[in-house]
């Protein structure tokens, strides 16, 4: 009972004050009561609303984007949240993350990629606890990405989804010339391709850039891996140039002669950009080239005539074997945010199965799994070329391999080091072991002051 | 030492022996009139209204412009990771950035990009301004046409000439091979060293030489015609009449229009970036971008904005030559 009622009464008890007396301040207080609480009722839905600042990742696969970002609205109408939605693209991501955090004004909440955590780690928040939470609920994490999503043994991102890239094949011409899908580099897919091509028609056998971009550094890393060489040795120290001379040696020599050598590809090819290939690929001017999902998904989309005539099959290798590096988007919380459980409530809701399993289904192939929970959905079976997409995330290696995972590694990519050296080669007229060296000296420079880091 | 001997005085009990500095107050306010004196008498008698009107704009100054460049001067001393405190390394990133072949490289090619981008943006911008001002029909008409790629956003004109340039899907080479028959096939523009060097140059002086060219007809047409009247008379050639009329009469213009140039040129990232990224193997890379690239690739900024200031010698022998200059004309 109201204390103001209560005390009334207790009044009229001790026949201090009337019953007349007490009805009206009785009424008084009751209806006073009810008129300030239907005052604030109308005043709520005024009131400010808890604002929540997100970074989201604009893939290629638009649909992906749309489903991703009508769920963030759901969850902000479902909280009362007032959501600001920003997007970040392949080519802009790096900066903004830069400029935030400089600034002291990132997000709460960011969508990443693999080496986001390792590269912002000096800004983001532990979130071991739900990661450890996310990841038992679902099976546990791979390998690759329990490996990149962890720093110091504390978790700094909430992995999502993994984004690899696979072998894109002409099915209708290799079928037409009788041929087998390659399984290496050398020489089956410089056969396939001088037997596949015509140059005449301006149809050239494979495409794969060596120029400065993110295709080009993550095949240089696929090639001196698949060589048995690497960038670095198994303690995370530079083996380009020394450790690794003679394998990487033969695989950047490998890379160059596919350009100089053998002319299996087109003559600009050390001018294209992340998206080159892809364009090529869709104009009908090349019989295979490495892509991600997004590829296969532009032409799914668009009814375009290739898709069907496209086979996606695992990356060729080499003599040490077939080599895939790692892909594993995932959510980070920077430290600065106030509102750190509000942005742990949208994780936990954006990778609720139910959820995330509507965003795969319009992935075409591209939100791979990183969860062992996730590796069986029947979505893989879905379409024949799935299956390379999942074997190659299956098998995927982390920057650094054979060593670990480091920010020496993510910065020896970041700079383009790896594109910059096959570069030397190709257009500056360089031998392969002095590009190597050349590059050598540059890795050094970086493990020399990121150990000082 | 002067002492105060004790008088009566207006001043409330405690407070008749105030000094300062062992002077009676009387004896401090001399120096103070003395000063004041002087300075009406060297900076104005309005002086402080002098002050009041020129502080905002010192303010504005010292802090968009003073505090931001000794700011940047400071971080690019230190080694500075993002989202990490900045760590004091002294001259150690200017001393590395000398040995770094790859920043050699970039010097280098920013003095070839710079120099050959002005020198044709000047032929071909006098060019321009010699047919306007001659008796062409639609001429307003040309001079609009010809200032679209200086109005045109460097972005959109850059990604353009990326598509233009492109081997395979490419407008250029398709002209080239396939409607003029001049090749027998395409020539990858962005892909080699020397092609793409001058393809990049070749965006800039497509963008630049407008400028160029207008600046030039303005200042042709502030030449009297009795010059070229007289020079006719006596005798003197069309070459002749370029040499000793025009050339004198836009000489101040010509002088700013390249220093300017020079300036934006030099610093021109967005062409760049966007067609060669510093490629084919560093071959186009410029200091710009690879300020750029080791801030947000290598994410190291003190190395990057040492990289930005090592731009500042040059540049600034450019601004003070063409500060002298401006400075010169004026007096004149």
């Amino acid at each position: 009972m109201d204390t103001r009622l209560k005390h009334l009464a207790e009044q009229l008890d001790a026949g201090l004050i009337a019953r007349r007396e007490f009805l009206r301040k009785a009424a008084v207080i009751t209806g006073g009561t009810a008129a300030g609480l239907h005052a604030l009722r109308g005043m709520a839905p005024a009131q400010a609303k808890t604002k929540l600042r997100v970074w989201l990742f604009k893939s290629f696969v638009t649909a992906g984007n749309d489903v991703l970002a009508k769920q963030v609205e759901t969850w902000a109408k479902d909280k009362n949240v007032d959501v600001e939605m920003d997007w970040a693209t392949f080519g802009d991501r790096e900066q903004k993350f830069v400029a935030a955090i400089e600034a002291g004004n990132p997000p709460d909440l960011a969508e990443m990629n693999i080496w986001g955590p390792l590269r912002y780690k000096a800004a983001l928040r532990d979130v071991s606890k739900m990661a450890g939470e996310v990841a038992k609920s679902k099976g546990g994490l791979l390998p690759f990405a329990e490996r990149a999503m962890k720093s110091d043994g504390k978790f700094l991102g909430v992995a999502r989804y993994s984004m690899t890239t696979v072998f894109f094949i002409r099915k209708d011409i290799m079928e037409a010339k009788g041929l087998k899908v390659p399984k290496v580099y050398d020489p089956d897919v410089v056969e396939f391709a001088k037997k596949a091509q015509d140059p005449a028609k301006d149809l050239y056998g494979f495409g794969q850039t060596l120029n400065r971009s993110d295709d080009g550094d993550g095949f240089m890393d696929n090639i001196l891996w698949d060589y048995g060489g690497g960038v670095w040795d198994k303690d995370g120290k530079p083996a380009l140039g020394t450790a690794f001379l003679k394998q990487n040696t033969a695989a950047l020599q490998f890379a160059v002669d596919t350009i100089k050598k053998h002319g299996i590809q087109p003559p600009g090819v050390m001018g294209w950009t992340d998206v080159s290939n892809n364009e090529s690929y869709m104009a009908g001017k090349l019989v295979t080239t490495n892509n991600g999902a997004s590829l296969y998904f532009a032409m799914v989309s668009k009814k375009h005539e290739l898709a069907p005539k496209t086979l996606c099959v695992l990356t060729p290798g080499g003599p040490a074997g077939s080599f895939v590096g790692s892909s594993c988007y995932n959510w980070a919380v920077f430290q600065k945010s106030q509102r750190a459980e509000l942005a742990e409530d949208l994780i936990l809701y954006l990778e609720d199965e139910k959820r995330f399993n509507e965003y795969l289904q319009v992935s075409v192939g591209q939100a791979g799994p990183v969860y062992k929970g996730r590796v069986d959905n029947p979505y893989w079976k879905s379409d024949p070329n799935f299956d390379a997409m999942l074997q190659n995330i299956l098998r995927c290696v982390n920057l650094g391999h054979p060593g670990p995972m480091t920010t020496a590694a993510a910065e020896v990519r970041g700079q383009k080091i790896l594109t910059d050296m096959a570069g030397r080669v190709v257009v500056g007229g360089l031998s392969a072991e002095a590009a190597l060296k050349e590059a050598h000296a540059r890795v050094e420079e970086v493990y020399k002051i990121r150990g000082k880091a | 030492m002067a002492t105060v001997a004790p008088s009566p005085s207006p001043l409330p009990s405690g407070e008749r022996v105030r000094v300062r500095g062992g002077f009676p107050v009387e004896a401090a306010v001399q120096p103070r009139v003395r000063l004041e004196v002087t300075l009406r008498r060297v900076l104005g008698p309005d002086y402080r209204m002098g002050f009041l009107f020129v502080a905002p704009i010192v303010v504005l100054v010292l802090a968009l412009v003073a505090y931001p460049f000794c700011y940047a001067v400071y971080l690019s001393m230190t080694r500075k990771y993002v989202g990490m405190a900045p760590v004091w390394v002294g001259f150690e990133n200017y001393v590395r950035l000398t040995y770094d072949g790859f920043f050699q490289r970039a010097a280098i090619n920013s003095f070839i990009f710079t120099f050959a981008s002005v020198g044709i943006k000047l032929v071909l911008g006098m060019g321009m301004a010699l047919v306007l001002t001659s008796k062409i029909r639609f001429r307003s008409f040309w001079t609009g046409v010809l200032l679209i790629p200086w109005v045109a956003p460097t972005v959109v004109s850059a990604l353009n000439f990326l598509w233009i340039f492109d081997y395979s899907l490419g407008v250029l080479n398709y002209l080239l091979v396939n409607v003029f028959g001049v090749l027998n096939r395409g020539v990858g523009w962005l892909s080699e060293p020397n092609t793409a060097m001058s393809s990049v140059i070749g965006v800039n002086v497509w963008r630049g030489f407008p400028f160029f060219g207008i600046s030039f007809l303005a200042g042709m047409k502030a030449i009297p015609g009795e010059l070229y009247e007289a020079a006719a008379v006596d005798g003197a050639t069309v070459a002749q009449r370029f040499r000793y009329v025009t050339i004198p009469g836009i000489r101040n213009i010509m002088m700013i229009v390249i220093l300017l140039s020079t300036i934006w040129t030099f610093n021109d990232f967005a062409i760049i970036y966007i067609l060669t990224k510093g490629g084919p193997g560093g071959a186009t890379m410029v200091l710009p971008v690879l300020t750029y690239e080791i801030a947000f690739g290598a994410q190291r900024l003190g190395e990057a904005i040492a990289v930005a200031l090592y731009m500042l010698p040059p540049l600034a022998f450019v601004i003070i030559v063409l500060s002298n200059y401006m400075r010169k004309g004026r007096i004149r």
